[in-house]
């Protein structure tokens, strides 16, 4: 395999930084017409110009539009790469599975929707489920989808039983100990998260990832 | 235009073009920065509240712009609510400008604020967005109640019903929801102010829970109101929409709240500007609101009185203040908590900002919203002092008064000191404030003083020229 020439490098980097989904197309096809293994460009350019552009936003040096926009040319990108991985016959790894959704009665969700854009950036595999996520919903894809860890949302202390409830529904499944589930938003706490007997929480997106990684070991 | 407008936004909900919500998402993201273009909008971290008229107006037509372009967004029907710009203009233009707010000898008239305006402000007051205990809801909102430059009473929420957390859409939201409407009731009783406008019950999160707690005796009246939210960014759904019939039907106040957030899908200050006029367009068209909550935030400090924050007070409520007739409160978002002189501060910069931009007030929300119990009646006190002594002011004197203010507390913002709770900054039984609290209050005040505010005169000035 060639090794990837330094103007596809940062061309394809600063399109991913600019959110240019044109132009990340392009670089991507470029590098793949050259003969670049597309797993390298995942690991060498799309995974650290990401989680760059994860900090920026975590930073407040960069805002939601240009982390959303970054995220739909990392997708462009992304897609390509993942078609080539395949043709190749091999599979597309990822750092771990995150079934995530805002609980049962609660419409906020910007927050899990920035966390989920910072869980792909950072090489998980996510599947979200929205906002107003029935216990039975979070279980049945978590089921279905052979997940790692699922994090479930809450932005007001009102909204805060329904991710008690989903904690007991996997209790009483007996399906508890094969994930690991988190829990987030403004009015948790530590105390809340040892009430119900989840996992952990983060107090913000980056803390979310980090949590993560930590939790799988990767 | 018709007084049944709100059918036609169902039909136009169930009939309008079909979108995925990370689609329109999008398509906000993908507007906003052309129209920040096309209008020359720029944030001035120096000049906090700005005096360029001509930028108000543009930002007003960039907030028209914005709604006429993407519409309104239904997450019920996933389809958008599209609104053409005259239609949006002629609802607009005939919005209330006066409103009478409660009943009796306890009633107000709130009206349209000029730019610089010597009309004073009415003061709504309450814990804003703030989690509160069963045991110290009632003391706390007793506290704002009492408070004799306080007119209207806001609500806090409360998660627990009899000790039982309260579960949405359970019979469990009905019975806080009636207990809260009650509590707020009883704290105007107590204040001798039966009559006192109270704006909403905050402890129901669904219409079925709003609607539980009207009750001419112990809950809400049709002289009181709830809140009807949009939801980040221009998006409302049916449980909304919902609550619009029915208080039009009883006669009570719709509120329109929104939360644009900086740094959110409107980007930088500029975009979430141009975000918050066009939300308030969005209430006016789709609520009917009696006035506005503008209660715009940072996206990771959940608060509003840093330089961003504090610009989109001053420009946003000057555009729609020159454009529109239509009635704003603020909500004061801080990062301090009570007990601070920090959070002081941070009131007397968004008060300044916001009574010369033509905004009435509508409480503080101490710690974001994020800590519990952490309100009381003294930074309304504080609030209403120095709106009433900011009326009349240039916008030029202003931009100094608030750079000042924010000059002694604006390195503290990254980590601010969240305060203490109400019991332990009130008596609980005398429902005053303690010697602590009311020193550091007085200290502020008297600083305030000698930079020329006339924090004792002003508000005695505003009341005998009503």
């Amino acid at each position: 395999m060639a090794e990837i020439p330094e103007e596809i490098r940062e061309g394809l980097s600063t399109a991913l930084h600019e959110g240019d989904e044109e132009a990340a197309e392009s670089f991507t096809r470029r590098a793949l017409d050259d003969g670049v293994d597309p797993l390298e460009l995942i690991k060498e350019v799309l995974v650290p110009t990401l989680t760059e552009v994860g900090e920026n936003f975590q930073e407040f040096r960069i805002f939601l539009p240009e982390l959303m926009l970054s995220g739909e040319a990392a997708k462009r990108a992304g897609g390509l790469l993942e078609a080539a991985i395949e043709a190749q016959g091999k599979v597309v790894t990822t750092l771990g599975k995150v079934v995530i959704g805002t609980v049962e009665g609660d419409i906020h969700d910007i927050g899990q929707n920035i966390v989920t854009s910072l869980l792909s950036a950072n090489g998980f595999e996510v599947v979200n489920l929205g906002r107003n996520v029935k216990p039975s919903a979070f279980l049945e894809t978590a089921e279905s989808e052979n997940a790692d860890i699922v994090g479930m949302s809450a932005l007001m202390t009102t909204t805060l039983p329904m991710q008690r409830r989903t904690v007991k529904l996997f209790e009483e499944v007996g399906v508890r100990e094969k994930y690991k589930l988190l829990v987030g938003g403004g009015a948790v706490s530590e105390r809340w998260v040892n009430e119900i007997g989840a996992d952990g929480f983060a107090p913000d997106a980056a803390a979310a990832v980090e949590l993560c990684k930590s939790l799988l070991g990767v | 235009m018709r007084t049944d407008w709100i059918a036609e936004i169902v039909d136009r909900s169930e009939t309008g073009p079909y979108m995925k919500e990370s689609d329109f998402d999008l398509m906000i993201v993908r507007t906003i920065p052309g129209l920040v273009k096309r209008y020359g909008l720029e944030f001035d971290s120096e000049v906090l509240v700005p005096s360029d008229d001509d930028m108000a107006d543009r930002l007003y037509q960039a907030g028209l712009d914005l709604l006429a372009t993407t519409g309104v967004y239904n997450q019920s029907t996933e389809r958008r609510i599209m609104l053409a710009r005259d239609e949006i203009e002629e609802i607009v233009a005939a919005a209330p400008s006066r409103v009478v707010l409660g009943t009796g000898k306890d009633a107000v008239v709130m009206q349209h604020r000029g730019i610089e305006s010597i009309r004073r402000c009415v003061v709504h007051s309450a814990p804003t967005g703030t989690p509160c205990t069963e045991e110290n809801h009632p003391l706390i909102l007793q506290s704002c109640a009492r408070e004799p430059l306080v007119d209207c009473l806001g609500s806090g929420s409360v998660a627990t019903y009899m000790g039982r957390r309260i579960i949405p859409r359970t019979p469990t939201e009905i019975l806080g929801a009636r207990q809260a409407a009650s509590v707020a009731r009883d704290a105007v009783s107590k204040a001798g102010r039966p009559g006192m406008h109270i704006n909403d019950v905050a402890t129901p999160i669904t219409a079925q829970g709003k609607m539980a707690a009207i009750d001419a005796e112990r809950g809400l009246r049709p002289s009181d109101a709830f809140l009807v939210a949009q939801m980040v960014e221009l998006k409302t759904d049916y449980d909304q929409l919902s609550r619009v019939p029915q208080m039009q039907s009883v006669g009570m106040h719709i509120v329109d709240l929104l939360t644009p957030l900086i740094g959110g899908m409107g980007g930088g200050a500029e975009g979430t500007a141009v975000v918050t006029v066009a939300e308030h367009l969005l209430g006016t068209v789709c609520y009917s609101p009696s006035y506005h909550i503008y209660g715009h935030m940072g996206l990771m400090s959940v608060n509003n009185t840093d330089r961003m924050g504090l610009w989109i007070y001053a420009l946003g409520g000057q555009a729609l203040t020159r454009n529109t007739p239509i009635l704003m409160i603020d909500a004061i978002y801080c990062r301090s908590g009570p007990g601070t002189t920090d959070l002081l501060w941070e009131v007397a910069a968004g008060s300044v900002a916001t009574t010369v931009s033509g905004l009435h007030q509508g409480g503080v929300g101490c710690t974001g919203g994020t800590d519990t119990d952490v309100y009381t009646g003294l930074e309304a006190r504080f609030n209403a002092q120095v709106c009433h002594a900011s009326l009349g002011m240039s916008r030029e004197d202003a931009n100094g008064y608030v750079l000042e203010f924010l000059n002694r507390y604006e390195d503290r913002l990254p980590d601010p000191d969240r305060g203490k709770p109400f019991p332990e900054l009130y008596d609980v039984d005398l429902l005053e404030p303690t010697e602590e609290w009311l020193d550091m209050y007085e200290r502020v005040a008297g600083e305030i003083t000698k930079l020329g505010l006339d924090i004792d005169g002003g508000w005695k000035q505003a009341l005998q020229a009503q």
